[in-house]
């Protein structure tokens, strides 16, 4: 009961906080003097013309009715035009892209794998070479090593995404041949080629993100480790990997679970610039490309998307918080 | 103007990234080896475009890049090395027949028209694939034919079931337009995409653009939205109909979403795949200079002559600007030197001084306020205080916020400041731009952006940025400038059909307007792209500034 109440709870609050982020990106998008009617219009333009692309597109409404269209689009569907040429677009249609010719819904499905692909390979890569450099930092600390690790990760937080990308096809596409320099294939067509092309960017990705979970865990770990408990599990004779594994290290990793959650949640929502970089068409690319073209619909969709997956994966982290920390089961205090 | 979509041909400054280094123009016109066409071998075309429609009606393609290898029109350019482009028969006999007085154009089909499919190409399916551009569901297109087209202003397409009756087609191979004014440059409007036939029954507006009815030598074999798109030969396609394509390659891919850089980057690289490709886009400045360095790129290096017009428009209706004394002494202050420096130097143009551009029939040179390329700020200084403005002007500069045009749009401020001027710059979103400046709304002195003719007649250079039915709407009248003059004689060389004659009057027209100073042309701009070393006949003719898609072979 307990249970079923916080997820409800859980689930009622997401579906408010998706409505307002709707209702904020139309209102953003309509306070900018730019019209998408426009880039449709052809050139020449007329106004006549425009006006026809206009109501074709439903652009000729107050954008807070054409917001209530949208709400009530992704529940009951929509219909754009009239006669054999109409536009049907059924539910949950999160609005049809007039550029692309093709329902968002449909859009976000095709680019997911791509995001899906490069996100998840990436966070387990940067998980595990953060956490277990950020352990073996603050267990060697002051040594070589720490004051190694520590470099390296600083250079990995303040390097900019896109030089890192530029630079790693350069090197190893480019000058050593190793890797391609971009694209993507999809891992039913060749899991080797899948691979293939995915290394470059999750290296990247993970050399830029590794880097704030090496220093969340080497933090954390030199202050759990100073804990009494820590000193009871040495006290009680067991091994310091026991000791470490099971008792510091459990600690250590609720608060990077947390960070873990939300960063997984960002990049599953659209890695934009690895995206970019790698020529990879995932639903970070297609919001750029939306941003560019005034493609509102499309802008809306992955926006919402993304705010969905990031609120999804902040539940995740939640509700795993009572499985590395037994205090944060509901009901036991 | 925004950035490039179709192959662009409205360019903004943003998109003439080529700043950089000094370094001279590797061959004007083409990196080509000429050599006879040899057949076979997959093409691969990189272009940091998203989308590619084939939908006709949809397209603001030129007819030399991609539509233009799946879709014949009615006519089409004929673009060769270091000549002036010319419009040729593409599905038609002849460029049209006019009688009327340029009102009525007729246009007879050849014999031996078939789609892929092998069914013959009638005039039938051209009427229908004009009429279906009226449809708002399928505007975005170049639409100059519809506000020539008697009747048409209400017409929203076949699909509620009416026909557009100034369109008649007495037999299958015959059609005849009926036009609302006398028009001598309709041949080239018939070479525009819309008017490449599509048979009403394989016609479904939402998805037609992807597999469309191919009467060029390739065809659609697959896509896939912002991956690739896949051309393999048309079987049906009679080169003995054609005169314009080769259809060297067996096979032309396309590769969408290529970050431009990456892209220059594998062409300088030039191995695997990249010696059958070439770059759709312009090179970006530090792979331009890194190509021109070296020689084994060098060659392979293609720059346009120069092209496309960048200018400063003046909001011709707000304040001091109203005066033309105002906008004459502008003229002198303008600091072309520095601009083409930001810009990328010669590489990149060279200086403007007329409105008709480089390649286009019918231009006469002239220039009406003759200064040294960085300008006369001291003439200009002694002729806004004559004005009555020899200190108080503050000019707002809208201006794209990337950094290559914020930096030319910053080099111009700095000359203006040695006349007194002050010019502040307010950098926007380059789409919000467009939209601001084509809109109508007018809060703003000056714009700074650039403009490709979409066909290469002075009527292209000159009507859609000065006559004043262009003004706000979306449309590109920039400078809200309005003479009756102008405008009178617009339409008289418009109605003019024949070609010595109207290019007389458009270049009377070009100097009139100038005399009225509602821009300051700055640079005809050059546009430098790369391929790899088995690409072969690849070059820039002196319109457009694009590279020929029809006539490109591999070695084989």
């Amino acid at each position: 009961m307990r249970v079923a109440r916080f997820l409800g709870g859980r689930l009622i609050g997401m579906i408010i906080v998706l409505l307002i982020i709707t209702f904020i990106t139309y209102a953003i998008f309509y306070v900018l003097p730019s019209n998408p009617a426009q880039l449709s219009c052809g050139r020449p333009c007329t106004p006549d013309r425009l006006a026809q692309a206009k109501t074709f597109m439903g652009y000729d409404h107050p954008w807070w009715q054409q917001f209530l269209q949208y709400t009530r689009g992704i529940f009951f569907g929509r219909t754009f035009g009239a006669g054999p040429a109409a536009i049907d677009c059924s539910a949950p249609c999160f609005g049809y892209s007039f550029r692309l010719s093709t329902p968002v819904t449909q859009l976000i499905l095709d680019r997911i794998p791509v995001t899906f692909s490069i996100a998840i390979g990436a966070a387990i890569l940067w998980l595990v070479l953060g956490v277990s450099t950020g352990v073996i930092s603050a267990l060697r600390r002051g040594t070589a090593i720490d004051r190694l690790l520590m470099s390296i990760s600083m250079a990995g937080v303040s390097a900019p995404a896109y030089l890192v990308g530029l630079l790693g096809i350069l090197l190893f596409g480019f000058t050593l041949n190793m890797v391609p320099i971009g694209g993507y294939v999809p891992l039913t067509e060749s899991p080797v080629d899948w691979l293939w092309h995915l290394i470059l960017p999750w290296c990247v990705l993970a050399f830029i993100n590794a880097a704030i979970y090496t220093r969340l865990t080497r933090g954390q770990m030199l202050e759990v480790m100073t804990e009494d408990y820590i000193r009871t599990a040495r006290a009680k004779g067991l091994s310091e990997t026991r000791t470490i594994g099971r008792h510091a290290l459990r600690n250590v990793l609720i608060p990077v679970a947390t960070v873990f959650g939300l960063d997984l949640g960002g990049l599953l929502g659209g890695a934009v610039i690895t995206e970019k970089v790698f020529s990879m068409q995932g639903l970070g690319a297609l919001l750029l490309d939306a941003v560019g073209n005034l493609d509102l619909p499309v802008i809306v969709g992955v926006t919402l998307f993304s705010a969905f997956v990031i609120i999804l994966a902040n539940f995740v982290v939640d509700v795993s918080y009572g499985v590395l920390d037994p205090r944060a089961r509901t009901g036991t205090r | 103007m925004n950035r490039l979509r179709g192959m662009g041909v409205v360019l903004a400054a943003a998109a003439l990234m080529l700043t950089g280094c000094n370094a001279n123009p590797a061959n004007p016109g083409s990196s080509s080896q000429s050599a006879p066409p040899t057949k076979g071998g997959t093409l691969t075309i990189l272009t940091s475009q998203t989308e590619i429609s084939f939908d006709p009606a949809k397209s603001q393609s030129l007819a030399i890049t991609s539509l233009g290898l799946v879709n014949r029109r009615l006519t089409t350019w004929e673009v060769a090395p270091n000549q002036p482009a010319q419009v040729v028969p593409d599905l038609a006999t002849d460029t049209g027949t006019e009688s009327d007085g340029g009102k009525t154009w007729t246009y007879t089909l050849k014999d031996n028209l078939k789609y892929a499919d092998g069914t013959p190409i009638t005039t039938t399916d051209i009427k229908y694939g004009l009429e279906r551009s009226f449809a708002p569901e399928l505007s975005g297109g170049l639409g100059y034919h519809k506000s020539l087209l008697a009747g048409a202003d209400s017409y929203k397409g076949p699909y509620s079931g009416d026909q557009l009756a100034s369109i008649q087609t007495p037999d299958q191979k015959t059609i005849v337009f009926k036009l609302n004014t006398p028009y001598g440059d309709w041949p080239w409007i018939a070479s525009m995409p819309a008017f490449s036939p599509v048979p009403k029954a394989k016609d479904n507006p939402n998805t037609y653009g992807q597999k469309p009815e191919a009467s060029g030598p390739y065809q659609v074999q697959s896509y896939t939205q912002g991956v690739s798109l896949n051309l393999s030969r048309n079987p049906s396609w009679d080169p003995a109909t054609d005169s314009v394509r080769t259809a060297g390659p067996d096979q032309i891919n396309f590769k969408l979403s290529q970050d431009t850089t990456v892209a220059a980057q594998s062409l300088i690289a030039d191995s695997g795949e990249a010696k059958n490709s070439f770059g759709a886009q312009f090179v970006p400045a530090a792979q331009l200079a890194q190509a021109q360095s070296n020689p084994n790129v060098k060659d392979r290096l293609a720059t346009s002559g120069p092209g496309a017009l960048s200018y400063l428009a003046f909001n011709t209706q707000r304040g001091a600007l109203k005066d033309v004394k105002v906008r004459r002494a502008l003229e002198y202050a303008a600091d072309r030197q520095a601009y083409l420096v930001a810009a990328g130097g010669t590489i990149a143009g060279e200086p403007a001084t007329t409105l008709i551009t480089p390649g286009i029939p019918g231009r006469e040179p002239y220039d009406l306020y003759p200064a040294e390329p960085s300008g006369d700020p001291a003439k200009a200084k002694e002729m806004l205080a004559a004005a009555g403005h020899a200190n108080d002007l503050n000019l707002t500069l809208v201006v794209a916020n990337d950094s290559s045009t914020l930096a030319q749009a910053q080099a111009l401020q700095q000359g203006f400041a040695k006349a007194g001027v002050k010019i502040t710059l307010k950098p926007l979103d380059a789409n919000t731009v467009t939209a601001s400046v084509t809109g109508n709304d007018t809060n703003y002195d000056l714009y700074l952006g650039s403009w490709q003719p979409d066909f290469p007649s002075p009527n292209a250079n000159i009507q859609p940025l000065f006559d004043s039915r262009q003004i706000g709407g979306g449309n590109y009248n920039i400078s809200r400038y309005s003479n009756p003059e102008v405008d009178a004689l617009i339409k008289k060389a418009t109605g003019t059909v024949d070609p010595a004659e109207s290019a007389k009057l458009w270049a009377t027209a070009d100097k009139m307007i100038m005399q009225d100073a509602p821009v300051i042309p700055l640079t005809y701009t050059k546009n430098s792209f790369l391929r790899g070393s088995n690409v072969r006949n690849f070059f820039i003719g002196a319109f457009p500034a694009y590279p020929n898609y029809l006539k490109v072979t591999l070695a084989q």
